[in-house]
Order: structure tokens, then sequence, then C-alpha cells
């Protein structure tokens, strides 16, 4: 294969590709990223297996043809040649990326190895794809890392009678983001860690959405991200939300924000920040010992059943929440101390995130 | 008179008298504690014993071969550590600085009772007179002025007695030990010590700084001239801070799949939990330990997001952990959970969704069960299924 394109042009296909290439690879084929060139056009394939990304462009071919290459090194070196055209050309032993001067000469992955990938297609549905993006941010940060907990580490699509609704949760923090108005073929558990690489691969502002018991398949015109489903049962979370909430309050977001951050300069690990939710705002306080402490007023509207409710959270949780809330002014409902709250905003109806206090 | 303020109370073949307050007839002669089977090590052996130099760590077989007579009785854990309690109970009303070494040793520091006390041999013979009282248990303290000479003080005071090796003493003392006896000296260490014509403490000193160090290194031959002079910094450090709970077996029957490991850390994990929740403890970091047939011995830990003291979640931990690490199919010898990084149970701690709740109050009904008829009475299905041991019957 023998091709010719501008370096940015390749820099970012090749960028998109290795979002699904894993630092450590558990084949060495799978360092590399698939590079097929057929008419006019180059496609560019990355995977860990669990996450396939595939992305195209428009290239001046000389030759037609295929090549396994070493992954970062083909963006990074395509991305520090000079500004301008770009030539690589893919022999057996030899793959040459050649700029206006410098000339790299990069060993071949054997393509022989790479694994055959499901190229099926599923049906899709079209959605708006800032909305999805922004919706798969909010839910995500409450989806847990800890692989050794799988399922916890998806977020659930699911059908509703409105539309669809994306649910995550880490068992500490809950989040919820309903799509209403969208119609998916399918629903399951689809890895957060994918969904997170969404904007970076394949946004747009439109993306199809294809969910069947095997993949998530996430399409638009930059091309396709594949993601492996979870198995197993999500855990039942309707339940865990409360039905009524005695006691609310409504405050400043970047205000909240703002005073986390400080928090956040004393309560390192596991150091609960204590609200004392009461009229006239949260009294915020923390302390640690050994290190001292910080304690603020944020004013606010409140409205309670109790004169005032203490309760103490996790900062980074709550930061997480309140961070993931679109609008200026978050509200946050408590029952008690030892209940789960929820935090949502009037002005993010389709959104809550509901987080379990730390009992002090 | 309090020159000498570090105490080590180190209880005389600690197992051994505690059975022997149970059945008074095992007393006066050679007495092993410690399992029957062909893998089992002595854990405790009676002065008695000692005279066919029988001593703990042996194998059970090596004892029997030496004193084919001796009577040998299985450990009852639960009796120990409830001795232990007590004693240790009886030390903090002396002074809240004990530093637990085990469960049968421990250092004080007294400088605090100077006041009440003439000297500090006055407040360890009121501790031995305390805990005869209380346990009607043996005791040996060693008395001086750093922990390390303490610790070498209640070795000369042993069965039953004080020793205390004076400030202006403590040199003399010194200098007529065998290197071997210092604490950082193992085997390796002697050997190369040896070679520089090195035998007692005397020995050591008149070496200097240049000689040893080119030999042992700096640090070790600074830290070991330190010693030799009687310098050791450590302070005692009170308890609250046990650093880990665990629990290890070693089978008279190698484990050789998955499911039996399995079951095994699922059991010791739920000991490990009972263990934290009677402390008042939860721990952040869970370690599993596995020894091959070949003494090949690994370790691996995760530390986990929130703190727990739930058996469960231990179980699950220590089983993924073991599942990553274990070699297919090698015969496992010992296997053993712990959790450190521990912290109070009136700490903070984050709550769940799924609520843990229904996990702890497993956990609660078993502690229950347990504290009323003994620590073995319920086990988890699983466990019981697949125990080697439980086939056949």
């Amino acid at each position: 294969m023998r091709i010719r394109a501008e370096r940015d042009d390749l820099g970012d296909v090749f960028a998109r590709a290795n979002r699904a290439v894993g630092a450590r690879a558990a084949l060495p084929v799978l360092q590399g990223l698939l590079c097929e060139v057929t008419g006019s056009t180059l496609r560019v394939t990355g995977t860990d297996l669990e996450m396939t990304v595939r992305t195209q462009c428009d290239v001046e071919v000389m030759e037609e043809g295929r090549a396994l290459i070493p992954g970062k090194l083909l963006e990074n070196a395509v991305r520090r040649m000079p500004s301008g055209p770009v030539t690589i050309s893919a022999g057996d032993t030899d793959v040459e990326i050649l700029g206006r001067g410098p000339r790299f000469s990069v060993r071949p992955l054997s393509i022989d190895d790479y694994p055959t990938l499901d190229d099926s297609t599923i049906e899709g549905t079209d959605v708006d794809g800032d909305a999805l993006a922004s919706a798969i941010g909010q839910v995500t940060v409450a989806a847990s890392t800890d692989a050794a907990r799988p399922i916890l580490t998806g977020v659930l699509f699911e059908t509703t009678d409105q539309g669809v609704r994306l649910v995550a949760t880490d068992s500490y923090r809950l989040a919820v983001k309903d799509l209403p108005g969208v119609g998916l073929s399918g629903q399951g558990l689809i890895p957060a860690r994918g969904l997170r690489e969404l904007p970076r691969t394949v946004g747009a502002s439109k993306v199809s959405v294809g969910i069947d018991t095997r993949e998530g398949v996430f399409a638009s015109d930059r091309g396709s991200l594949r993601l492996r489903m979870i198995e197993g049962t999500f855990p039942k979370y309707q339940s865990l939300l409360p039905d009524s909430y005695p006691n609310e309050i409504v405050v400043d977001k970047e205000g909240l924000l703002e005073a986390l951050n400080r928090v956040a300069l004393v309560a390192e690990d596991h150091i609960p920040v204590r609200l004392t939710l009461q009229d006239g705002g949260i009294e915020i306080a923390v302390t640690r010992q050994d290190v001292g402490g910080e304690t603020e007023h944020l004013p606010g509207e409140y409205s309670g059943a109790e004169a005032s409710v203490l309760i103490a959270f996790n900062p980074r949780y709550l930061a997480d929440g309140v961070g993931a809330i679109a609008g200026d002014e978050v509200r946050i409902r408590v029952i008690d101390g030892l209940k789960p709250s929820v935090i949502d905003s009037k002005d993010d109806p389709e959104f809550l995130y509901l987080l379990m206090p730390v009992r002090i | 008179m309090f020159a000498e303020p570090i105490l080590h109370v180190d209880m005389d073949a600690f197992f051994v008298e505690v059975e022997r307050l149970r059945s008074p007839k095992l007393r006066g002669i050679p007495v092993v504690v410690g399992g029957a089977g062909p893998r089992s090590v002595v854990a405790a052996a009676s002065y008695e014993a000692r005279e066919f130099g029988i001593h703990s760590a042996m194998p059970m077989v090596e004892a029997r071969r030496r004193c084919p007579g001796i009577v040998i009785v299985p450990p009852d854990h639960d009796e120990y550590s409830r001795a232990s309690g007590i004693v240790f109970e009886v030390l903090r009303g002396f002074t809240p600085l004990v530093e637990p070494v085990s469960i049968d040793e421990a250092f004080l520091d007294v400088s605090g009772l100077r006041l009440h006390y003439a000297s500090a041999a006055a407040v360890a013979m009121g501790i031995r007179s305390a805990i005869r009282e209380r346990v009607d248990l043996p005791a040996s303290v060693g008395i001086a002025t750093t922990k390390f000479v303490a610790k070498l003080a209640s070795e000369e005071a042993k069965p039953d007695g004080l020793f205390v090796v004076t400030l202006e003493g403590c040199q003399v003392f010194l200098d007529a030990l065998p290197v071997t006896k210092m604490w950082g000296v193992g085997a390796a260490t002697a050997a190369a010590l040896a070679r520089i014509g090195v035998a007692t403490v005397a020995d050591l000193r008149s070496c200097g700084e240049r000689v040893l160090g080119r030999e042992l290194g700096p640090s070790l031959a600074g830290h070991l001239l330190a010693l030799a002079t009687g310098i050791d910094p450590r302070p005692v450090v009170p308890e609250s801070d046990a650093k880990s709970v665990s629990v290890e077996e070693t089978f008279e029957t190698d484990l050789t799949t998955g499911s039996e490991i399995a079951s095994v850390l699922r059991g010791q994990a739920d000991k490990v939990g009972r263990r934290l929740r009677r402390a008042g403890l939860r721990g952040r970091t869970i370690t599993v330990k596995i020894r091959y047939t070949d003494f090949r011995t690994i370790t691996r830990s995760e530390t986990l997001g929130n703190d727990t003291d739930v058996g469960a979640v231990i179980g699950e931990v220590a089983s993924r952990l073991a599942a990553s690490a274990w070699t297919e199919s090698a015969p496992v010898r010992l296997l053993g959970v712990g959790a450190s990084n521990l912290v109070g149970a009136d700490e903070p701690i984050q709550l769940t969704v799924a609520g843990d709740d229904r996990r702890r109050s497993l956990d609660a009904a078993l502690d229950d069960l347990a504290d009323r008829f003994g620590g073995d009475i319920v086990d988890r299905a699983s466990k019981i299924v697949n125990d080697p041991r439980s086939r056949g019957h």
C-alpha cells in the first residue's frame, strides 16, 4: 500500500483509532493499527478486543493494500512531521513514513495474526450526538473503575416509556439520565471506559446507536465505535430512589464546587465533608487530624421538616455529582444522615445523582 | 531508680500454661501444644519438653522422636486469646504505654509511674503478681533502658522471673552476648561477622565502624554498633494501632484445585472479618498469602476504595487475588488472608446503595453463634462441600 495525505488528516485518524489501543495490549498485534486502502479511502482500525474503533479518511492512493503498523509510533511519527503532506508506503518487511525531509522506517506487525473483527451491522437509531455525549459524560462519573466488579464498570442503556435511560453506579453513588424521545432497538450494559471515548473517536452531531446482545455500536460519518456488552444483571436501582425527601436546599452550583475545591485541600482520601443544611444555607466543615480544617458558609434556600440536617459525604463523590449537573443551581435533597441523598437541578430535570452519605 | 523504664513482659510457655490451668495433670511433664498431623509444628513447648531440645516451630514428628512419651495438646486459640486479653488488661492497668509484640509478649514504658513506685523493678513485681492473681499464669519481665536490652533481659529472667539490666551494667551485659542475639543479625550477617572474627558484642564494638561498614554495608553496621552500645531509639508504641489482622493455615493435605483454595479463603476471610469486628476495626488493604509445597511463598494485596469488616467482601477480594496469583494446579501448603491499613469502627464509613446491610446482618448472626458455641460452629456451605477434610463423612 502507498498513500499520501495531509499530516493533520492522517494524525487525526490515527489518534482516534489509537483510543482503542491499550498501553499494555493482551497480544502484541493489538498494539498495531490496521490500515486498509481501497479506492480513495484509508480505513484505520484499532482494537483491544473489548473496544474497536474504525475510522477513515480520503487520501491520495498510489497503491491499494493493507498493513498492520505499531499504533503509537505511527501516530507520533506522523504528528512530529513538518506540516504538509506525508507519504506512507508499506511493504512486507518495512513501512516508510515520509515527510518533507524526515523519513521513518518502521517494522510492520504480522497482519496474519490480527484477529478477525466482527464487521456485521446492527440496526441503529440516529441520536443527537451532542446530547448523547453529554449524557454519557454525566453518568460515567458514577461508574466503577474496579475491574473486579465488571457489572459496575458499565452504563446500563435501558428503554423506557419515554425514551432511553442511562444508569451507572459504583455502589456508592448512582447516576441516572433520561434521553426522552429516543427509541433504541436494544438495551444492555455497555462498558463506561469505552463510552467515554465516544467524543474523541466518532463524536459528531448525529450518531447512530445500535445495541444487541453482544455489542453496542456507535457510528457516525467519522467511523464507528464498537463496544462489547458486559454480561450480567445490573443492580435493581429503581427501589433505591427514595419516594420523598423531607429536607432540601438549593444552592449556586459554581459556589458549591469552589467550596468543595477548598475542602479538597484539607480532605484527601476518605475524610468526609460535613454539611449542615439549615435556613440561610449550608455550613460546610472538614477537619483532618494532624492537618487542620476548613469551614465556610454557602448561602442557599432551605426548606425542611427539620430545623437543620447534618450529613457527611466523600467530598470527591459529592464534587463529581455537582460537577455533572447541567445548570446554574443545584438542589440537594436529604432524608437523614444515613439514607441516600439526591442531587439534581431544575435546569436539568432529566438527570439525577444519588449519593450515599458517609456515616460519622 | 527509674533510669531503666522499659519493661519486656513475656509469658512463659504461654499456650502450655493456659492448658495446664484447665488440666492440672499436665503440670511437671513434657507437654507441647500443636496439631498431630504429619505437617504440624510445635506451637509451644513446656520447659520440661525444652529439656529434650524441643522448641516451638519444630516439626511435631521431630518432637516425638526426641521425646517419645510427650503429651501433645491440640491448640485452642480462642482460649489463648481470652487469656491474653486478660493479661493485656492487667498490663494496661499499670500504664497505657503498652506495645503488644504478640499474643503473649509486650513492651511497656513505665516512666510515668515514677511517683508511685520506688523503681521499675517494683512495677515489674507488681505486674507479675497481678497476672498471677488474675489468671494464675507465670510471666517473666526484663527491665532495661531500651526495648532491645529489655527483650534480652526477659530471656535471662525466664522462667517465671525478673531481670534488670541497669544503665551502668548495660555495657558489660551486652559485651558478653553472642552477636546472634542482636536484632538484625541473621544467618548471613552472622557468617559475615564470623569471617572477620566477630563472635560477641564486645568483638563487634572493638571492630570499629569502617571495618564493619566494609563488611556489612554502612547502614547495617551503624545499626549494629548503636545496639552494641545500648542505643535503641525505638519508642514504646501503644496499641490501638494493631497493624493487621490475619489468619493462616498449613494444610495436612496440599490443596490442588481452585475451588478448594477459594473455599478455604472464604472461611479465613470470615474469621478475619470476625476478628476485625471484635477488635472494633475495619481494614482497607486485603492480603493473600500462598505457600507452595516447595516453600515458595507469594503475597498479593489490594487496597479497596473503602474499608470493610464484612467477611464476604474480604473473601471476594481474597479469592480474586489468589485466582490471579496462583500457578494453576501447583500444590498449596499454606494459605492466609489478612486485613491491614486498619481504622477504628467508629471512624466514618462510606455507605453503599446496595447496602452491605444484608451481609452485615449475616456476619452479626455468625458472630453471635461463634460467641455462643465456638468459632467452628457454622461455616459456609461452599466450604464444607469443598473441604477435603470433610469428605467421606
